[in-house]
């Protein structure tokens, strides 16, 4: 077996597993904890693109998942406009507002782009908590808005409402496929390649004829465009969104946090770390809640902690190694069986 | 298999099937409890999850319920963070994965609305003890049941003291302030204030929001001192309740009623945060451990010997809720999720424990809202005891022998 043909029935068992688990596990919770845990590894993937790739700290993005979840429910509460095309308008509007915020902040350096994305999200927030009506959309303030769910049992795919979680499942499965695969592409393509060269040494790159700045906005609006249609995602699932769940600094946080253990600017680092974060704070929230509470943050912070002390590069570098050291020996006894 | 194994086996296999029949004979019915046990509210939520206990310990020890052969409550909690959408999945997790018969919670408004959602999809009776917002029963759900009051009766009892106290002490109270957390529970106090005020004829000299996590109000009080109102109307969360009355006395801004809205006011910690700064304060209660209502002082007796700390409205609400649930599965006689939404719409409390209420009795009308809850008002005072909170309006009442000090003595 070649190492090349080993990654691809890795990745092949990967996906079937993926594509096969909701047939194995029936448990709706379990369902929900592995759906949350692909969109956070979504909403994390889109991050990279900015906050990997373009090697800056974006402290904002929950700003576009505020962005498409409030788009995609306006449109389906005011005017019964199908989810579907909510989250592609959501999406068309955060790309626009990335544009906008991306244009005069991304020429800034180290803290200070985190800090102006920062400030961006809590401007956006106390807007959103103090008006209730936007022109001719209603935002209900702090309040939030509350999608009616359809009768029990009943599900509808244009409604993007669905009775059971297998759907969701699915759906988010695609989702975070396609970006990946979209990463993947990118990471090898012209843009990838200027991105992280400006990135690293923006004098050097710019020396070369790389537009930097220009290369980041674009990364940034491709990065806002899809994540907000995790937001959209998001507000479907929950069927209620409000400005401290889907417009707050703890949603961005998180997102750099699961990028930060997995490992920042590597392809498998969000899902890495959505699967060492997502599980950890779910299960200790369910098993632990009624005896320790508040245990899951505790457990989080030491997580965070170690990581940072022992692999500051994220876990995604140990990781490859491991996965080298087993694709070597399991390439290298096949062939030397043949000897 | 030797022929002696092969008959171990059958013998274990058929122990193992006679503990289950054993095991089925005795019912549980399963109460999940949806709180916010981490997070800012944690307090409220472990309060809640006391009065819960000692409710469910009580239940249990006289038999439980009867007409499901003696079956006993069993309390599962889950963590809503005071956060919607872990309420959400959490309150799903109860009903898919634990299989509860019925869902409380969950106090934060916020958390309770979406929640409440999940549960009438499933079509599973949700008992909210507590959490104001009125829209939680105005959604035409099925399955949710309300005892303590709406916001708007909240608010509406408010403006009725005012009167009757301007009435009563014959004071001129002209103007009004509003100082209000920004959340959501403030914001619909504050709305509704507004409708109030104007109709009643009164000036709104300032209307307020401010962050609830806040780690200095100056701001604000001197905005309050500079306003100069008669009535200062507050909503606040525990830890900026201490701090805005402890800014007021700072700067000596005086005027002749504060009013609190219950929540950071009604707090266990506010009087001690505050000491003398908070004497003479009014704020809108649910329940008071003064109220003149029979096995109400042994109850908050008993509670404080467990617990440590009195009882509050809130968790007097969580005691009640299972007392209502206790009373409806014994007429329902069944688990059917149905037939217990049933007996709860049909519901009629007035006798047992759950008389300890302030309400005459716990009776859900057509939308699940509990018709009768009501209301008090208590000041803050030292009557030789320490400061504690007595109980002024409605008149009826009032703590005997008490003359509430009104309007507050300026400083």
């Amino acid at each position: 077996m070649t190492p090349q043909s080993f990654k691809k029935t890795g990745l092949a068992l990967l996906v079937l597993t993926a594509l096969a688990l909701p047939l194995i596990l029936r448990s709706p919770t379990y369902l929900h904890i592995l759906i949350m845990l692909y969109l956070y590894a979504y909403m994390t993937t889109t991050w990279n693109l900015v906050g990997g790739f373009a090697g800056v700290l974006p402290l904002g993005h929950s700003v576009f998942v505020g962005i498409g979840a409030y788009t995609s429910t306006v449109l389906w509460l005011q005017w019964g406009i199908s989810p579907w095309i909510g989250m592609l308008v959501g999406g068309c509007l955060a790309g626009f507002v990335a544009y906008l915020i991306g244009k005069p902040t991304l020429k800034m350096r180290g803290a200070y782009f985190a800090l102006a994305t920062m400030a961006f999200v809590e401007g956006v927030r106390v807007i959103v908590e103090n008006v209730d009506q936007l022109g001719p959309f209603k935002l209900n303030g702090p309040r939030g808005l509350n999608i009616p769910p359809l009768p029990a049992g009943e599900g509808s795919l244009l409604a993007f409402q669905f009775a059971t979680k297998e759907p969701y499942y699915y759906i988010i499965l695609f989702m975070l496929m396609g970006v990946v695969y979209l990463t993947w592409r990118l990471s090898r393509s012209k843009l990838g390649y200027s991105l992280s060269a400006g990135g690293e040494e923006p004098e050097a790159a710019e020396a070369l004829g790389v537009n930097v700045a220009k290369c980041k906005v674009t990364a940034m609006v491709l990065s806002a465009f899809l994540t907000a249609l995790a937001g959209t995602f998001l507000a479907q699932m929950t069927l209620f969104i409000y400005p401290k769940s889907v417009l707050t600094l703890d949603l961005s946080f998180e997102l750099a946090f699961i990028a930060l253990i997995g490992g920042r600017g590597s392809l498998a680092g969000p899902i890495i770390g959505a699967l060492m974060l997502r599980p950890v704070t779910e299960f200790s929230r369910i098993y632990l809640s009624a005896t320790l509470p508040g245990m899951h943050l505790i457990l989080l912070g030491v997580i965070l902690i170690v990581v940072m002390l022992y692999q500051p590069r994220g876990l995604s570098e140990p990781l490859t190694r491991l996965f080298n050291r087993l694709q070597d020996r399991i390439c290298s006894t096949k062939t030397g069986g043949a000897k | 298999m030797t022929k002696k194994s092969l008959a171990t086996a059958a013998l274990t296999l058929l122990a193992l099937v006679g503990m289950s029949m054993s095991a089925m004979a005795e019912t549980v019915v399963k109460i999940g409890n949806v709180e916010p046990l981490s997070g800012p509210s944690a307090s409220v939520g472990q309060q809640g999850k006391n009065a819960r206990e000692m409710a469910v310990e009580e239940i249990n020890a006289a038999g439980g319920i009867k007409s499901l052969g003696g079956a006993k409550l069993e309390l599962i909690y889950a963590d809503s963070k005071s956060d919607p959408n872990v309420g959400v999945t959490e309150t799903e997790r109860l009903i898919n994965t634990d299989k509860v018969n019925i869902v409380t919670g969950c106090w934060n408004s916020g958390v309770t609305y979406p929640a409440t959602a999940v549960a009438e999809r499933y079509g599973v009776p949700f008992v909210v003890p507590v959490s104001v917002r009125d829209t939680i029963t105005e959604r035409g759900f099925k399955y949710v049941f309300r005892i303590a009051a709406k916001d708007s009766w909240w608010t509406r009892d408010q403006f009725t003291f005012l009167k009757d106290m301007k009435d009563e002490f014959g004071t001129e109270l002209k103007t009004v302030a509003f100082v209000y957390e920004n959340g959501d529970w403030g914001t619909g106090f504050a709305a509704q204030w507004k409708t109030l005020a104007e109709e009643a004829g009164y000036e709104i000299v300032l209307d307020e929001p401010y962050p609830s996590a806040a780690t200095d109000l100056t701001p604000v009080v001197t905005k309050i001192r500079r306003a100069k109102p008669d009535v200062l109307l507050l909503t606040s969360n525990a830890a900026d309740a201490v701090l805005i009355t402890n800014t007021l006395a700072d700067y000596k801004v005086s005027p002749k009623v504060i009013l609190g809205s219950g929540g950071g006011h009604a707090d266990p910690t506010f009087i001690s945060g505050t000491s003398d700064n908070s004497k003479f304060m009014f704020d809108i209660v649910e329940w008071e451990t003064d109220v003149n209502k029979p096995g109400a002082k042994e109850t908050n007796d008993k509670y404080k010997a467990k617990y440590g700390s009195n009882l509050t409205g809130e968790a007097v609400d969580a005691y009640v809720a299972m007392y209502v649930i206790a009373d409806a599965l014994e007429r329902a006689g069944s688990l059917e999720p149905a037939k217990i939404r049933d007996a709860l719409a049909t519901t009629d409390l007035k006798t047992g424990p759950a008389a300890i209420v302030a309400y005459d009795s716990i009776k859900f009308d057509a939308t699940g809202q509990n018709e009768n809850a009501a209301l008090a008002i208590v000041q803050i005072n030292d009557l030789g005891q320490g400061l504690e909170r007595i109980t002024v309006w409605p008149k009826t009442s009032r703590r005997a022998d008490y003359t509430p000090v009104f309007p507050m003595p300026q400083k």
